[in-house]
């Protein structure tokens, strides 16, 4: 068998963190991949160095057998290897067709070019991919799906041999996620080798041919036909220790009690920069319930927490808090009296990735910390922040570090640490395990639990429906922009799925 | 640790930019011992040397100081010039017009200035975040139109009757209401830029609204999903922006110039920018790079008397730094 990609001895840190211990890894031509690994595990470390992003302290690259100098993407994109990156790399103000002739290695035209040229270039290529579209679509306006497939042709406009996806079932819905597995394993079967990084069981088991796993920057795992493992295996190799089985055990749901914590009754609400907005959406939810909310991605779950936030108010309609309408109430006022959002993008939304960590969690409530006038002590903030976050389990230094030292599943933490401290009378919370590992996950499933068990109401936006299935008393489906239904338990992903499509 | 390496980043680019003048210097044939020297002697040893360095390093104290609020909430005001000219309109009509003791008056004509620059700033302030106008533009050219409307009043309404040709200026104000002679600096200024910088300080890292200003600068999603205000900050920031500038303004009137002065200091309000940037929009910083910058305008003025480099000379020198620093600000920003 050939070798389409080998890697020796490569060594990276960054500072203190010792990001990838002398990984050595050979893939074979003609498969797809898998690399798996918690978060932190140094996937996309390795990802980045194969193709030349990231360049390491040590270690040799080999691509299609032909030596290349690590650090240079130009070099691994002529050896053949191509990267569609987990933030794409496409300029989202662009149109497709310019876009694409802008970013890929392979230009349709010359200096000097018609762009009605390019642009039915580019639309032939993306055709042959399946894509119908027009070229002169902006990209911004286009569905998180489109825009990975065309990274996709993109990257293989150049005949790239070896193509690494780092993480390209994050963002995407489940039936986008099986479309992406059929275009993968068309690829593969045209003679493309894969490498995919995951962090999804289900997902390696139903893609990958073989599995390769990474544990806090080391190998443990060499590359292993996914027909010789089972998902107990791979699950233990990447965690390292035996956890407890059945994360989504959990008591039986209860409806604690009828209280209406909050109502919406009859809200509509603008569509906003492309996402749908409410269609006369009324819900009750319950104190001690846990409300999950289904549906594709895109029919209205975005508006519906910004109008639970407060971030856009209703055209029609009202909704309360405890029997009170919040229709004059500031996002600020909201916060006060018990209305919080763990919101969707942790990293642009949820905290601020160079801004401190105490900033992160206090200055919201700066005014607690007044001394003289309006002087706040930064000191107390900082020993409270510390506190805070390490009642939360949080890993980190010193409270001065900023956002973006943290790992997604630490910021994930210091983000709940901030939402559900103080007064909290209803939750939602937007796919807050999305991209985090096993015991993230878990953490923010027990926290979740937990603020339910004080009795708020907890509304969970999510596009995974184990997770929805696990931990709701109730399951709300939105289809554009409205409620298509609320079931009760015994769940059945059959009727969730009609009621998601429309099939009733 | 992380204090020293954002401190030597900010100070290696203006090192480098000394080098790289110097070899521009000596290779274009000036001797490069007798510049040095000038420049050490007309911005620090000299006779009145330092003086002189504090005198510039005041207004570009002033405005960075302001430019540094407008900087942290993420908004590009670039309109220190103007507003620091209609902050110093404001100022002298106070002191020319209004009769009274000079103890009433001086902080009347003061706080009028600091007025007169916050409504300036404001105005584009309000178009931005109300209506999403351009800011850049915006404060740009309200620099361009405060320019001329400081022009005509002292060609028309506040003329100084006394002055012929092009520096038009209005009439000299009462000495009694001077806060320094022609030599521009005085203990009183240096006092009050000493209060200045500290209630700046703590207005940015010890008051709400500063710590919520940055975190609107620099996340302003998540500041929004926080419940933070952010319009409101931002438009704060723009209000603090326009009333340093505006009491550099009124001290340059009530200071080293006497009287409103059309094209006096035509750029400092740009280099001011710079300033901010070098200093790292931090106070401390923002003191360091003010003197650094009033010392080279210093030597500016004092160099052709004892070397033939023109002064153009050093403003290639502030170029570099500028280009540097900016780089070096772009640098760290891609390496997070």
């Amino acid at each position: 068998m050939a070798i389409a990609l080998e890697c020796k001895d490569v060594d990276v840190r960054f500072g203190a963190v010792h990001a990838l211990k002398n990984v050595s890894l050979k893939l074979e031509t003609g498969k797809i991949h898998a690399l798996l690994g918690q978060n932190g595990a140094g996937k996309s470390t390795i990802a980045r160095v194969m193709s030349g992003v990231l360049t390491p302290q040590n270690g040799t690259l080999k691509i299609m057998s032909k030596p290349v100098v690590t650090g240079s993407a130009a070099q691994a994109q002529a050896a053949g290897l191509d990267i569609v990156h987990q933030r794409f790399a496409l300029p989202p103000t662009f149109q497709v067709g310019e876009a694409l002739e802008f970013a890929s290695a392979r230009k349709m035209g010359g200096v000097v070019f018609s762009k009605a040229k390019t642009d039915s270039a580019w639309a032939a290529r993306l055709k042959e991919a399946g894509i119908d579209i027009d070229p002169k679509a902006k990209l911004a306006d286009l569905p998180v799906e489109t825009i990975q497939s065309i990274e996709i042709v993109r990257a293989l406009a150049n005949d790239a041999d070896v193509l690494i996806l780092d993480e390209p079932t994050a963002l995407l819905s489940p039936s986008a996620i099986q479309d992406l597995f059929n275009n993968l394993r068309d690829l593969r079967d045209r003679g493309v080798t894969l490498i995919v990084v995951l962090h999804k069981l289900k997902e390696v088991m139903e893609i990958a041919d073989t599995v390769s796993i990474l544990r806090q920057g080391a190998l443990v795992m060499e590359p292993t036909p996914t027909s010789e493992l089972t998902a107990e295996d791979i699950s233990k190799t990447m965690i390292g220790e035996v956890v407890a089985a059945a994360p989504l055990a959990h008591a039986a749901p209860t409806l604690a009690s009828k209280d209406v914590v909050c109502a919406f009754s009859a809200v509509h609400s603008p569509t906003k920069g492309g996402e749908i907005g409410l269609r006369d959406v009324s819900f009750e939810l319950h104190a001690g319930e846990v409300l999950g909310v289904a549906g594709i991605e895109g029919n209205g779950q975005r508006a519906l927490a910004e109008v639970f936030a407060g971030l856009t108010q209703p055209t029609q309609g009202d909704l309360s808090l405890n029997g009170a309408s919040l229709e004059k109430c500031s996002i600020a006022e909201r916060r006060t009296l018990g209305l919080r959002a763990v919101p969707f993008d942790r990293m642009t939304e949820g905290a601020g990735l160079t801004v401190s960590l105490w900033e992160n969690t206090m200055t919201w409530i700066a005014d607690r910390f007044r001394r003289f006038g309006p002087i706040v002590s930064t000191a107390k903030m900082q020993t409270d922040a510390a506190t805070l976050l390490d009642s939360y389990g949080v890993v980190y230094n010193t409270p001065t570090q900023d956002g973006q030292s943290l790992s997604g599943g630490n910021l994930q933490r210091a983000i709940l640490a901030r939402e559900l401290t103080g007064t909290v009378k209803a939750v939602l919370a937007a796919q807050p395990t999305r991209g985090l590992d096993f015991n993230s996950t878990n953490f923010v499933w027990q926290e979740l639990n937990r603020v339910r068990s004080d009795g708020a109401g907890v509304i969970l936006i999510s596009s995974d429906l184990d997770e929805l299935f696990g931990i709701c008393d109730r399951i709300m489906v939105m289809r554009g922009g409205a409620v298509a239904g609320v079931l009760e338990p015994e769940f059945s992903a059959v009727q969730i799925g009609a009621a998601m499509v429309g099939a009733t | 640790m992380d204090f020293m390496h954002r401190a030597l980043s900010a100070i290696f680019p203006v090192i480098a930019a000394f080098i790289l003048a110097a070899a521009l210097f000596a290779l274009t044939g000036y001797d490069l011992y007798e510049v040095t020297a000038g420049v050490i002697e007309g911005a620090i040893t000299g006779y009145g040397s330092f003086w002189s360095t504090l005198r510039w390093a005041m207004p570009l104290l002033l405005i960075a100081l302001g430019v540094m609020f407008a900087l942290r909430a993420a908004e590009f005001n670039i309109g220190g010039q103007g507003q620091m000219m209609i902050g110093g309109l404001g100022c002298v009509a106070v002191a020319l017009l209004v009769p009274g003791p000079a103890w009433l008056v001086m902080p009347l004509a003061v706080l009028t200035g600091m007025l007169f620059g916050t409504l300036w700033s404001l105005l584009p302030g309000i178009l931005k975040i109300r209506y999403g106008a351009d800011e850049v533009i915006l404060t740009l050219m309200l620099n361009f139109i405060a320019v001329l409307f400081v022009s005509w009043v002292t060609t028309g309404p506040l003329k100084d009757p006394a002055v012929r040709g092009e520096s038009a200026s209005t009439p000299k104000v009462d000495e009694a209401l001077r806060l320094s002679g022609g030599d521009g600096m005085s203990w009183a200024l240096l006092i009050m830029l000493v209060v200045a910088a500290l209630v700046a300080w703590l207005i940015a890292e010890r008051t709400k609204t500063g710590l919520q200003m940055r975190f609107v600068g620099e996340a302003e999603k998540a500041a929004r999903w926080q419940g933070i205000n952010v319009d409101r900050l931002k438009l704060i920031s723009y209000a603090l922006a326009g009333l340093f500038a505006g009491l550099a303004g009124a001290f340059e009137v009530l200071g080293p110039n006497g009287r409103l002065v059309t094209g006096a200091t035509p750029t400092i309000g740009f280099t001011a920018i710079v300033v901010t940037i070098v200093g790292l929009s931090r106070v401390p910083g923002i003191v360091f790079a003010a003197l650094l910058f009033g010392g080279l305008q210093a030597a500016v003025l004092f160099l052709p008397i004892v070397s033939d480099l023109p002064s153009s000379g050093l403003k290639i020198l502030e170029g570099i730094i500028a280009i540097l620093v900016t780089a070096e600000l772009i640098r760290r920003r891609r390496a997070g």
